[in-house]
């Protein structure tokens, strides 16, 4: 009961804490004549907006033998059939040049800030997978017993973890993307696969490392060879071992693929920059930005935790 | 009749120096049972594992089988699934069960298909008494069933020789009992076995012969009569009465 009591105050303590930060950012806002208008973010995530069908040559409209408008072209082809559409702008017999509009239709479509959050989850995803892959064999590398592989892993990990991730974007965008004639998009997953896989790379070397010699000794004994040892022995422990950090990693990847957005590829930081220009409203945004950064890291957060607790089995 | 096992003047110096095996010279036939006994340090886990090449030898020969395990031409991924391994500490796969420890080599090394190898070791597991615990992960089991797996799955790729390091150092003295049981029916069958073991009473019932260590020199090699009841040497001497 005693306990239950500190618990308790301890608890509203927690909330308390929380509810004044709320009250801090609030009469901030305040202090500074800031209106807030959250309903202005919302059409930059989604809207309903109306949008208009245009005519893609001159013609005239007429009526088809199935009762129904349709877009005739000057030589008599149909182009377009307005039966779908319930809003129609035009009459039988109008003659239409090309670029008028025809009808309208109103459907949910993302905003910006939507194909941000899109466009982050693809980079971030492609680089996840390239990440673990390339960290896997470097990691690999680290542990040779060959010194050619060893020490070009070792300078791989120094180089890439010694220097800012901005500026390696910088080179592979400017310098290689240049010379290979590289998009944006595939410049930024590369500097972001590279970076986190010299990461990746240590992790996986430690996890490979906190296995027992005898697992290895054991897997030889009875026949296995190296490659058939790591891979069916060694490398499923170690995966357990190295889930935690793994997952650390990737929810630090998920925030830095922000960066990328220094070369133009509109991920979620991009699109709320653009946004914050067109809204009026970038308190809410930036707020909104974070929240939805936030979503993605707990999301996978969340995921890891799931697969490590179905790994648990063999505890 | 040709030996199975055929070592010749081993010599082992690990990188640090230490000169752990000093002339070993073994001859084993086909079912015989040889029991190492020595003290702590003397080299007998060294030469066990030199036996499948877990430790590579500095000088002499080794021969399994008629082969000779350092010639270019032997493979040593083959000639190690001829000759099981039991360890000390288990070294079970913690993320297989019993089922799938016993089933991972003949599966990934053999090739075999699943369904003859799932009841090839499920026999295996019923034939080392743990029939009921086929779905149990290692950390799910006691010790002394852990090291009947362990038996099960050297086992399960049908090797000519089996090597025991100390298999029973590492359990409860009451789980003891249940694992030499499983060694000793092993043996029975005729199976060819080299044992590292304080056990004396396993050397003496079960061992065709028996050897001792020390120092890393091979000093005596005899039948279980008169090693233990006779003992000429006079270190082997000091030895039993220290142990017995
Ligand atoms: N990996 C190793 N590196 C260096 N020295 C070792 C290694 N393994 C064993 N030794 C040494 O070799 C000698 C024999 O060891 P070992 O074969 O384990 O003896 P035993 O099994 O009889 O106790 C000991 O002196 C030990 O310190
Ligand atoms: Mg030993």
């Amino acid at each position: 009961m005693q306990l239950n009591l500190k618990s308790l105050f301890w608890n509203g303590i927690f909330v308390l804490v929380l509810l004044s930060i709320c009250w801090l950012i609030y009469a901030s806002g305040k202090r500074i004549d800031y209106n807030w208008n959250w309903e202005r973010v919302v059409p930059y995530i989604a809207t309903n907006a109306e949008s208009s069908i245009n005519a893609p040559e001159d013609g005239e409209i007429v009526l088809a033998a199935n009762n129904q408008l349709v877009l005739e072209n000057l030589s008599g082809d149909v182009i377009v059939e307005l039966g779908n559409y319930s809003s129609l702008n035009v009459y039988e017999g109008d003659l239409i040049f090309e670029g008028d509009t025809l009808a309208s239709i109103e459907e949910w479509r993302m905003g910006p800030i939507l194909h941000g959050v899109i466009t982050t989850v693809k980079i971030s995803a492609w680089s996840l997978v390239f990440a673990l892959v390339l960290g896997l064999f470097i990691g690999l590398m680290r542990i040779s017993s060959n010194p050619a592989l060893k020490k070009l892993s070792i300078v791989y990990i120094e180089l890439i973890r010694g220097t800012p991730l901005l500026v390696q974007i910088f080179i592979v965008y400017f310098f290689i993307g240049t010379v290979l004639d590289l998009e944006r998009f595939t410049a930024g997953v590369i500097s972001l696969s590279v970076f986190t896989s010299a990461y990746v790379a240590e992790i996986v070397r430690s996890g490979i490392q906190s296995i027992p010699k005898g697992q290895m000794e054991a897997a030889r004994s009875l026949g296995m060879n190296y490659p058939k040892a790591m891979m069916y022995v060694i490398l499923p422990q170690a995966f357990k071992q190295t889930l935690p950090p793994l997952a650390g990693q990737f929810i630090n990847l998920i925030k830095d693929s922000s960066l990328v957005s220094v070369i133009s590829i509109t991920d979620l930081t991009k699109a709320g920059r653009e946004v914050v220009s067109g809204s009026f409203a970038p308190f809410e945004v930036w707020f909104t930005v974070a929240a939805l950064y936030l979503i993605l890291t707990s999301g996978l957060s969340w995921a890891i935790q799931a697969l490590e607790k179905k790994l648990s089995a063999s505890d | 009749m040709k030996n199975i096992i055929r070592a010749e003047k081993v010599n082992k110096i690990y990188p640090n120096g230490c000169h752990a095996l000093k002339d070993v010279s073994v001859n084993v036939d086909k079912g015989e049972v040889i029991v190492i006994v020595g003290p702590s340090g003397s080299g007998k886990s060294t030469f066990l594992r030199t036996l499948n090449q877990l430790e590579t030898i500095s000088s002499g020969a080794i021969e399994i089988d008629g082969i000779d395990m350092y010639a270019r031409s032997t493979d040593i991924n083959k000639l190690r699934q001829d000759v099981g391994m039991v360890f000390q500490g288990f070294n079970l796969f913690p993320h297989k069960t019993a089922l799938g420890n016993v089933m991972l080599a003949p599966l990934k090394v053999a090739n075999r298909p699943h369904s003859e190898v799932k009841k090839d070791a499920e026999n295996l597991l019923n034939k080392v008494g743990l029939a009921d615990r086929q779905t149990n992960y290692p950390n799910h089991l006691s010790g002394g069933q852990q090291q009947r797996v362990a038996i099960a799955r050297a086992l399960a790729m049908t090797p000519n020789i089996m090597l025991f390091d100390e298999p029973t150092s590492a359990l409860d003295p009451e789980m003891v009992g249940e694992v030499l049981d499983v060694m000793k029916d092993l043996a029975k069958e005729g199976m060819t076995m080299v044992v590292v073991t304080h056990e004396m009473g396993f050397a003496k019932e079960v061992a065709d012969r028996v050897m001792f260590m020390e120092d890393g020199e091979l000093i005596v090699s005899d039948t279980p009569e008169n090693f233990f009841d006779a003992p000429s040497n006079p270190r082997l001497q000091k030895f039993l009465s220290k142990v017995l």
